[in-house]
Protein backbone atom coordinates (compact mmCIF):
# COMPACT_ATOMS: atom_id res chain seq x y z
CA UNK A 1 0.00 0.00 0.00
CA UNK A 2 1.24 3.46 -0.72
CA UNK A 3 2.65 5.83 1.89
CA UNK A 4 0.30 8.33 2.11
CA UNK A 5 -3.27 6.52 1.92
CA UNK A 6 -1.31 4.40 4.41
CA UNK A 7 -1.04 7.43 6.94
CA UNK A 8 -4.43 8.32 6.08
CA UNK A 9 -5.58 4.88 7.81
CA UNK A 10 -3.50 4.99 10.29
CA UNK A 11 -5.94 6.79 12.43
CA UNK A 12 -9.05 5.95 12.16
CA UNK A 13 -7.92 1.95 13.08
CA UNK A 14 -6.67 3.57 16.04
CA UNK A 15 -10.03 5.14 17.08
CA UNK A 16 -11.85 2.26 15.79
CA UNK A 17 -12.65 2.03 12.15
CA UNK A 18 -16.26 0.12 13.07
CA UNK A 19 -17.65 3.37 13.76
CA UNK A 20 -16.49 5.16 10.78
CA UNK A 21 -17.90 2.42 8.65
CA UNK A 22 -21.30 2.41 10.39
CA UNK A 23 -21.84 6.59 9.02
CA UNK A 24 -24.35 6.46 6.25
CA UNK A 25 -22.54 6.78 2.69
CA UNK A 26 -25.79 8.98 1.59
CA UNK A 27 -28.48 11.06 3.10
CA UNK A 28 -27.65 13.79 5.68
CA UNK A 29 -24.61 12.95 6.71
CA UNK A 30 -22.89 14.23 3.42
CA UNK A 31 -25.55 16.53 3.24
CA UNK A 32 -23.70 18.41 6.56
CA UNK A 33 -20.20 17.63 5.78
CA UNK A 34 -20.41 19.17 2.22
CA UNK A 35 -22.32 22.00 3.74
CA UNK A 36 -19.60 23.73 5.30
CA UNK A 37 -17.63 23.34 2.22
CA UNK A 38 -20.18 24.65 -0.59
CA UNK A 39 -22.57 26.80 0.03
CA UNK A 40 -20.52 29.04 1.91
CA UNK A 41 -17.68 28.67 -0.01
CA UNK A 42 -18.99 30.28 -3.16
CA UNK A 43 -20.30 32.89 -1.00
CA UNK A 44 -16.75 34.01 0.47
CA UNK A 45 -15.07 33.39 -3.40
CA UNK A 46 -17.43 35.82 -5.10
CA UNK A 47 -16.58 38.13 -2.36
CA UNK A 48 -12.46 37.65 -2.87
CA UNK A 49 -13.79 38.12 -6.64
CA UNK A 50 -14.60 41.49 -5.10
CA UNK A 51 -11.10 41.92 -3.67
CA UNK A 52 -13.07 41.72 -0.21
CA UNK A 53 -9.75 40.68 2.43
CA UNK A 54 -12.14 39.72 4.84
CA UNK A 55 -13.88 37.60 2.85
CA UNK A 56 -10.52 36.23 1.67
CA UNK A 57 -9.65 35.58 5.64
CA UNK A 58 -12.62 33.41 5.86
CA UNK A 59 -12.37 31.58 2.88
CA UNK A 60 -8.31 30.76 3.93
CA UNK A 61 -9.97 29.73 7.51
CA UNK A 62 -12.16 27.88 5.60
CA UNK A 63 -10.06 25.91 4.07
CA UNK A 64 -6.29 26.14 4.22
CA UNK A 65 -5.96 22.52 6.54
CA UNK A 66 -7.00 21.11 3.32
CA UNK A 67 -5.17 22.70 1.16
CA UNK A 68 -2.03 22.82 2.78
CA UNK A 69 -2.32 19.00 4.23
CA UNK A 70 -2.76 17.75 0.24
CA UNK A 71 0.26 20.23 -0.57
CA UNK A 72 1.83 18.92 2.23
CA UNK A 73 1.05 15.16 0.98
CA UNK A 74 2.88 15.92 -2.38
CA UNK A 75 5.78 17.71 -1.44
CA UNK A 76 6.38 16.66 1.72
CA UNK A 77 8.79 19.38 2.53
CA UNK A 78 7.43 21.86 4.98
CA UNK A 79 9.49 24.69 3.46
CA UNK A 80 8.03 24.01 0.07
CA UNK A 81 4.41 23.34 1.31
CA UNK A 82 4.33 26.81 2.85
CA UNK A 83 5.38 28.74 -0.04
CA UNK A 84 3.43 26.68 -2.23
CA UNK A 85 0.18 26.95 -0.17
CA UNK A 86 1.12 30.86 0.14
CA UNK A 87 1.60 30.92 -3.73
CA UNK A 88 -2.10 29.14 -4.15
CA UNK A 89 -4.10 31.61 -1.87
CA UNK A 90 -2.27 34.17 -3.57
CA UNK A 91 -3.71 33.15 -7.22
CA UNK A 92 -6.65 32.46 -5.56
CA UNK A 93 -7.05 36.45 -4.51
CA UNK A 94 -5.97 37.25 -8.38
CA UNK A 95 -8.28 35.04 -10.25
CA UNK A 96 -10.96 34.07 -8.05
CA UNK A 97 -13.38 35.87 -11.18
CA UNK A 98 -12.71 33.37 -13.03
CA UNK A 99 -14.18 30.52 -10.96
CA UNK A 100 -17.48 29.59 -12.39
CA UNK A 101 -20.11 27.84 -9.66
CA UNK A 102 -21.47 25.78 -13.25
CA UNK A 103 -18.71 23.49 -13.47
CA UNK A 104 -18.26 22.23 -9.55
CA UNK A 105 -17.79 23.37 -6.14
CA UNK A 106 -15.55 26.35 -5.04
CA UNK A 107 -13.82 23.83 -2.71
CA UNK A 108 -13.03 21.58 -6.24
CA UNK A 109 -12.23 24.41 -7.69
CA UNK A 110 -9.48 25.37 -4.90
CA UNK A 111 -7.86 21.99 -3.99
CA UNK A 112 -7.54 21.54 -7.83
CA UNK A 113 -5.99 25.07 -8.68
CA UNK A 114 -3.26 23.79 -5.11
CA UNK A 115 -3.35 20.47 -6.62
CA UNK A 116 -1.90 21.37 -9.86
CA UNK A 117 0.62 23.86 -8.06
CA UNK A 118 1.85 21.17 -6.17
CA UNK A 119 2.46 18.60 -8.70
CA UNK A 120 4.45 21.22 -10.26
CA UNK A 121 6.46 21.71 -8.02
CA UNK A 122 7.01 18.55 -7.02
CA UNK A 123 8.20 18.04 -10.58
CA UNK A 124 10.24 21.30 -10.94
CA UNK A 125 11.83 20.04 -7.43
CA UNK A 126 12.18 16.37 -9.47
CA UNK A 127 13.83 18.07 -12.44
CA UNK A 128 16.46 20.10 -10.17
CA UNK A 129 17.50 16.74 -8.87
CA UNK A 130 17.51 17.67 -5.72
CA UNK A 131 15.14 14.77 -5.64
CA UNK A 132 18.10 12.44 -4.55
CA UNK A 133 20.01 14.66 -1.95
CA UNK A 134 17.99 17.64 -0.22
CA UNK A 135 14.63 16.06 -1.52
CA UNK A 136 14.54 12.84 -0.78
CA UNK A 137 16.23 13.87 2.80
CA UNK A 138 13.03 15.82 3.70
CA UNK A 139 10.99 12.74 2.88
CA UNK A 140 12.04 10.50 5.39
CA UNK A 141 10.34 13.42 8.13
CA UNK A 142 7.23 12.80 8.53
CA UNK A 143 5.06 15.38 8.66
CA UNK A 144 3.73 16.30 12.00
CA UNK A 145 1.25 15.15 14.17
CA UNK A 146 -2.39 16.50 12.53
CA UNK A 147 -3.05 19.46 14.21
CA UNK A 148 -7.18 19.07 14.90
CA UNK A 149 -8.93 22.21 13.42
CA UNK A 150 -12.26 23.25 14.14
CA UNK A 151 -13.40 23.13 10.43
CA UNK A 152 -12.98 19.58 9.90
CA UNK A 153 -14.30 17.14 12.00
CA UNK A 154 -13.15 14.00 13.22
CA UNK A 155 -15.76 12.10 12.07
CA UNK A 156 -15.49 13.44 8.45
CA UNK A 157 -12.45 12.58 8.58
CA UNK A 158 -12.70 9.12 9.43
CA UNK A 159 -15.38 9.01 6.94
CA UNK A 160 -13.15 9.23 4.52
CA UNK A 161 -10.63 7.56 5.70
CA UNK A 162 -12.96 4.80 5.66
CA UNK A 163 -13.97 4.80 2.38
CA UNK A 164 -10.27 5.02 1.12
CA UNK A 165 -9.98 1.80 3.35
CA UNK A 166 -12.56 0.40 0.93
CA UNK A 167 -10.50 0.34 -2.22
CA UNK A 168 -8.29 -2.33 -3.51
CA UNK A 169 -4.57 -2.47 -3.19
CA UNK A 170 -4.07 -1.36 -6.20
CA UNK A 171 -7.00 1.25 -6.35
CA UNK A 172 -5.56 3.05 -3.63
CA UNK A 173 -2.10 2.66 -5.29
CA UNK A 174 -2.92 4.22 -8.13
CA UNK A 175 -4.51 6.72 -6.48
CA UNK A 176 -1.58 7.16 -3.61
CA UNK A 177 1.08 7.55 -6.75
CA UNK A 178 -0.86 9.56 -8.90
CA UNK A 179 -2.54 12.27 -7.03
CA UNK A 180 -0.02 12.20 -3.72
CA UNK A 181 3.31 11.61 -5.25
CA UNK A 182 2.38 13.34 -8.33
CA UNK A 183 3.70 10.87 -11.06
CA UNK A 184 2.26 10.77 -14.41
CA UNK A 185 -0.12 7.67 -15.17
CA UNK A 186 2.68 6.50 -17.36
CA UNK A 187 5.48 6.54 -14.36
CA UNK A 188 2.43 4.58 -11.96
CA UNK A 189 2.28 2.01 -14.36
CA UNK A 190 5.86 1.71 -14.43
CA UNK A 191 6.33 1.89 -10.96
CA UNK A 192 3.70 -0.71 -9.81
CA UNK A 193 4.84 -2.73 -13.56
CA UNK A 194 1.16 -3.01 -14.35
CA UNK A 195 0.72 -1.68 -18.03
CA UNK A 196 -1.16 0.98 -18.58
CA UNK A 197 -4.23 0.02 -19.42
CA UNK A 198 -4.22 -1.76 -15.86
CA UNK A 199 -3.75 1.17 -14.31
CA UNK A 200 -5.89 3.50 -16.12
CA UNK A 201 -9.16 1.00 -15.12
CA UNK A 202 -7.87 1.03 -11.82
CA UNK A 203 -8.23 4.62 -11.22
CA UNK A 204 -11.48 4.61 -12.57
CA UNK A 205 -12.59 2.42 -10.73
CA UNK A 206 -11.29 3.51 -7.29
CA UNK A 207 -12.28 6.91 -8.10
CA UNK A 208 -15.73 5.84 -9.06
CA UNK A 209 -15.57 3.55 -5.65
CA UNK A 210 -14.11 6.65 -3.66
CA UNK A 211 -17.17 8.97 -5.17
CA UNK A 212 -20.03 6.54 -4.42
CA UNK A 213 -18.56 5.83 -0.99
CA UNK A 214 -18.48 9.63 -0.21
CA UNK A 215 -21.68 10.17 -1.89
CA UNK A 216 -20.44 12.80 -4.46
CA UNK A 217 -22.90 13.29 -7.11
CA UNK B 1 -21.76 8.08 -12.65
CA UNK B 2 -22.58 5.81 -15.06
CA UNK B 3 -22.08 7.24 -17.90
CA UNK B 4 -22.75 5.57 -21.31
CA UNK B 5 -20.82 6.40 -24.53
CA UNK B 6 -21.08 4.34 -27.76
CA UNK B 7 -17.98 4.40 -29.13
CA UNK B 8 -14.70 2.90 -27.90
CA UNK B 9 -13.12 6.04 -28.53
CA UNK B 10 -15.40 7.38 -26.41
CA UNK B 11 -14.55 4.94 -23.92
CA UNK B 12 -10.66 5.40 -24.15
CA UNK B 13 -10.92 9.01 -23.64
CA UNK B 14 -13.07 8.59 -20.53
CA UNK B 15 -10.44 6.05 -19.40
CA UNK B 16 -8.32 9.61 -19.03
CA UNK B 17 -10.54 11.45 -17.41
CA UNK B 18 -8.99 10.56 -13.97
CA UNK B 19 -4.93 10.92 -15.15
CA UNK B 20 -6.26 14.21 -16.47
CA UNK B 21 -8.08 15.56 -13.74
CA UNK B 22 -5.19 14.53 -11.38
CA UNK B 23 -2.80 15.99 -13.61
CA UNK B 24 -0.98 12.80 -13.83
CA UNK B 25 -0.62 13.16 -17.93
CA UNK B 26 2.35 15.16 -19.75
CA UNK B 27 1.53 18.67 -20.82
CA UNK B 28 1.93 17.25 -24.85
CA UNK B 29 -0.44 14.17 -23.75
CA UNK B 30 -2.95 16.85 -21.57
CA UNK B 31 -3.37 19.10 -24.99
CA UNK B 32 -3.40 16.08 -27.54
CA UNK B 33 -6.23 14.68 -25.13
CA UNK B 34 -8.09 17.98 -25.21
CA UNK B 35 -7.83 18.18 -29.27
CA UNK B 36 -9.54 15.02 -29.17
CA UNK B 37 -12.05 15.57 -26.89
CA UNK B 38 -12.85 18.59 -28.79
CA UNK B 39 -13.70 17.00 -32.02
CA UNK B 40 -15.23 13.80 -30.67
CA UNK B 41 -18.46 15.91 -30.27
CA UNK B 42 -20.67 17.25 -27.81
CA UNK B 43 -21.82 13.50 -25.94
CA UNK B 44 -18.32 12.61 -25.19
CA UNK B 45 -16.93 16.48 -24.23
CA UNK B 46 -19.83 16.10 -21.66
CA UNK B 47 -19.06 12.78 -20.89
CA UNK B 48 -15.56 13.52 -19.93
CA UNK B 49 -15.93 16.84 -18.06
CA UNK B 50 -18.46 15.10 -16.06
CA UNK B 51 -16.31 12.83 -15.09
CA UNK B 52 -13.37 15.05 -14.74
CA UNK B 53 -15.72 17.09 -12.26
CA UNK B 54 -16.37 14.13 -10.46
CA UNK B 55 -13.09 13.28 -9.71
CA UNK B 56 -11.97 17.12 -8.28
CA UNK B 57 -15.43 16.57 -6.23
CA UNK B 58 -15.02 13.40 -4.80
CA UNK B 59 -10.80 14.53 -3.83
CA UNK B 60 -11.62 17.88 -2.39
CA UNK B 61 -14.12 15.64 -0.32
CA UNK B 62 -11.32 13.42 0.40
CA UNK B 63 -9.12 16.25 1.43
CA UNK B 64 -10.91 16.26 4.88
CA UNK B 65 -8.10 13.04 5.28
CA UNK B 66 -5.13 14.75 4.84
CA UNK B 67 -5.90 17.81 6.13
CA UNK B 68 -3.21 19.64 8.42
CA UNK B 69 -2.73 22.76 9.91
CA UNK B 70 -0.56 25.59 8.18
CA UNK B 71 2.26 27.19 9.99
CA UNK B 72 -0.03 30.28 12.00
CA UNK B 73 2.56 32.53 10.53
CA UNK B 74 1.22 31.96 7.15
CA UNK B 75 -2.38 33.76 7.58
CA UNK B 76 -0.69 37.19 9.02
CA UNK B 77 1.71 36.96 5.55
CA UNK B 78 -1.14 36.41 3.11
CA UNK B 79 -3.95 38.92 4.74
CA UNK B 80 -1.27 41.70 4.61
CA UNK B 81 -0.11 40.81 0.73
CA UNK B 82 -3.55 41.34 -0.06
CA UNK B 83 -4.22 44.13 2.14
CA UNK B 84 -1.45 46.09 0.29
CA UNK B 85 -2.91 47.36 -2.77
CA UNK B 86 -0.37 50.30 -2.48
CA UNK B 87 2.45 47.55 -3.42
CA UNK B 88 4.07 48.14 -6.35
CA UNK B 89 4.81 44.95 -8.14
CA UNK B 90 7.98 43.05 -8.92
CA UNK B 91 9.24 40.16 -10.74
CA UNK B 92 11.52 38.24 -8.52
CA UNK B 93 14.23 37.56 -10.83
CA UNK B 94 16.03 34.37 -9.18
CA UNK B 95 12.86 31.93 -9.40
CA UNK B 96 12.12 29.35 -11.84
CA UNK B 97 8.56 30.41 -12.25
CA UNK B 98 7.32 33.10 -13.62
CA UNK B 99 3.86 33.74 -11.59
CA UNK B 100 3.33 37.41 -10.61
CA UNK B 101 3.42 37.89 -6.64
CA UNK B 102 2.74 40.89 -5.36
CA UNK B 103 5.89 42.33 -3.76
CA UNK B 104 5.92 41.69 -0.20
CA UNK B 105 4.61 37.89 -1.08
CA UNK B 106 7.51 37.95 -3.03
CA UNK B 107 9.83 39.22 -0.79
CA UNK B 108 8.25 36.84 2.00
CA UNK B 109 9.12 33.53 0.06
CA UNK B 110 12.70 35.06 -0.33
CA UNK B 111 12.84 35.68 3.40
CA UNK B 112 11.52 31.77 3.66
CA UNK B 113 14.03 31.07 1.08
CA UNK B 114 16.91 32.82 3.31
CA UNK B 115 16.20 31.61 6.16
CA UNK B 116 15.30 35.18 8.01
CA UNK B 117 13.49 33.50 10.65
CA UNK B 118 16.43 31.66 12.11
CA UNK B 119 18.44 34.60 11.55
CA UNK B 120 16.93 37.98 12.18
CA UNK B 121 13.49 36.82 14.20
CA UNK B 122 13.82 37.94 17.91
CA UNK B 123 13.02 35.06 19.89
CA UNK B 124 9.98 36.39 21.66
CA UNK B 125 6.79 35.49 20.35
CA UNK B 126 6.27 39.33 19.57
CA UNK B 127 5.85 40.57 15.94
CA UNK B 128 9.20 40.94 14.24
CA UNK B 129 10.38 43.79 12.67
CA UNK B 130 9.08 42.26 9.58
CA UNK B 131 6.28 41.11 10.47
CA UNK B 132 5.24 44.44 11.90
CA UNK B 133 6.47 46.34 8.86
CA UNK B 134 4.28 43.33 6.71
CA UNK B 135 1.27 43.84 8.66
CA UNK B 136 1.93 48.11 8.17
CA UNK B 137 -1.21 49.76 6.26
CA UNK B 138 1.31 52.40 4.49
CA UNK B 139 3.75 49.11 3.78
CA UNK B 140 5.43 50.02 -0.05
CA UNK B 141 7.96 47.89 -1.75
CA UNK B 142 10.47 49.65 -3.86
CA UNK B 143 12.71 47.10 -6.02
CA UNK B 144 15.75 48.36 -8.31
CA UNK B 145 18.73 46.53 -10.21
CA UNK B 146 21.82 47.09 -9.44
CA UNK B 147 23.94 47.91 -12.26
CA UNK B 148 27.07 45.06 -11.02
CA UNK B 149 23.86 42.50 -10.84
CA UNK B 150 21.21 41.66 -8.72
CA UNK B 151 18.20 43.51 -7.58
CA UNK B 152 17.42 45.06 -4.44
CA UNK B 153 14.07 45.37 -2.51
CA UNK B 154 12.93 46.99 -0.16
CA UNK B 155 9.77 46.80 1.56
CA UNK B 156 9.10 49.60 4.61
CA UNK B 157 6.70 51.26 6.86
CA UNK B 158 6.64 54.51 7.97
CA UNK B 159 4.32 54.20 10.42
CA UNK B 160 6.75 51.13 11.49
CA UNK B 161 9.66 53.50 11.04
CA UNK B 162 11.17 50.54 10.06
CA UNK B 163 12.18 48.37 6.59
CA UNK B 164 13.53 44.94 5.36
CA UNK B 165 15.99 44.86 2.47
CA UNK B 166 16.85 41.87 0.55
CA UNK B 167 19.13 41.44 -2.08
CA UNK B 168 19.00 38.92 -4.70
CA UNK B 169 22.21 37.41 -6.79
CA UNK B 170 24.12 40.57 -5.93
CA UNK B 171 27.85 40.05 -6.50
CA UNK B 172 30.03 40.38 -3.56
CA UNK B 173 32.34 43.23 -2.94
CA UNK B 174 35.92 43.18 -4.15
CA UNK B 175 38.13 41.97 -1.55
CA UNK B 176 38.91 44.07 1.42
CA UNK B 177 35.51 45.80 0.72
CA UNK B 178 32.30 46.29 1.77
CA UNK B 179 28.66 47.09 0.73
CA UNK B 180 27.37 49.77 3.07
CA UNK B 181 23.87 51.17 2.81
CA UNK B 182 22.78 54.41 4.23
CA UNK B 183 19.86 56.19 5.35
CA UNK B 184 19.70 59.49 3.05
CA UNK B 185 17.79 62.60 4.26
CA UNK B 186 18.11 66.29 3.62
CA UNK B 187 20.85 66.82 6.37
CA UNK B 188 22.56 64.18 5.66
CA UNK B 189 23.38 59.95 5.06
CA UNK B 190 23.11 57.78 8.13
CA UNK B 191 24.72 53.87 8.17
CA UNK B 192 22.16 51.15 7.86
CA UNK B 193 24.45 48.22 7.82
CA UNK B 194 27.45 46.58 6.07
CA UNK B 195 27.59 43.58 3.90
CA UNK B 196 30.54 41.84 3.47
CA UNK B 197 30.93 38.69 0.54
CA UNK B 198 29.64 36.29 2.59
CA UNK B 199 26.76 38.08 3.50
CA UNK B 200 25.94 38.82 -0.10
CA UNK B 201 25.65 35.92 -1.94
CA UNK B 202 23.32 34.68 -3.06
CA UNK B 203 20.93 36.16 -1.14
CA UNK B 204 20.83 38.17 1.88
CA UNK B 205 18.48 40.27 3.98
CA UNK B 206 18.40 43.24 6.40
CA UNK B 207 16.06 44.80 9.03
CA UNK B 208 16.56 48.83 8.58
CA UNK B 209 15.18 50.20 11.71
CA UNK B 210 14.65 54.10 12.16
CA UNK B 211 14.11 55.20 8.79
CA UNK B 212 13.55 58.76 10.10
CA UNK B 213 12.74 61.30 7.60
CA UNK B 214 15.47 59.61 5.25
CA UNK B 215 14.43 60.01 1.71
CA UNK B 216 16.69 57.08 0.37
CA UNK B 217 18.53 54.16 0.25
CA UNK B 218 22.05 54.17 -0.83
CA UNK B 219 24.55 51.47 -1.30
CA UNK B 220 27.80 52.20 -1.58
CA UNK B 221 31.65 50.15 -1.85
CA UNK B 222 33.87 50.98 1.12
CA UNK B 223 36.92 49.94 2.59
CA UNK B 224 37.36 47.83 5.10
CA UNK B 225 34.51 47.52 7.53
CA UNK B 226 32.78 50.31 6.60
CA UNK B 227 32.94 54.09 6.90
CA UNK B 228 31.08 56.34 8.69
CA UNK B 229 30.46 58.61 6.04
CA UNK B 230 29.64 57.53 2.57
CA UNK B 231 33.36 57.32 0.37
CA UNK B 232 33.22 55.14 -2.16
CA UNK B 233 31.51 54.14 -5.11
CA UNK B 234 27.69 54.24 -5.34
CA UNK B 235 26.11 51.04 -6.56
CA UNK B 236 22.28 51.54 -5.91
CA UNK B 237 19.97 53.86 -4.61
CA UNK B 238 16.31 53.40 -4.06
CA UNK B 239 13.99 56.05 -3.11
CA UNK B 240 11.88 55.99 0.14
CA UNK B 241 8.88 57.07 -1.15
Amino acid sequence: MGAVVSQLLERPCDQGLDHAVTLPVNGTENERVRQVNTADLDILLRGVAQRDPEAFAALYDATRSRVYGMVARVLRDRGYSEETTQDVYLQVWRTAESYDPASGSALAWLLTLAHRRAVDRVRAEQAATQRDSRYGAATLERPADHVSDSVISGEERRRVTACLGGLTELQRECIELAYYQGMTYVQVSERLSANLATVKSRMRDGLRALRNCLGVR
Amino acid sequence: MTHSYDNTAGADLLDLAVPYAFHALPDDERDELEDRIATAGLAVADAFYDEVRAVRETMAVASAASAEEPPAELRGRLLSAVADDNVRFLRTPNRRRTVWMSAAAALVVGLITVGIGVSLRPPAQTPSTAEQVFAASDVHTISGAIPAGGTATVVFSRDRNAGVLVMNDVPPPGPGTVYQMWLVSDTGATSAGTMDAQAVAPSTTAVLTDLGNSKKLKFTVEPGSGSTQPTGQVIAELPLI
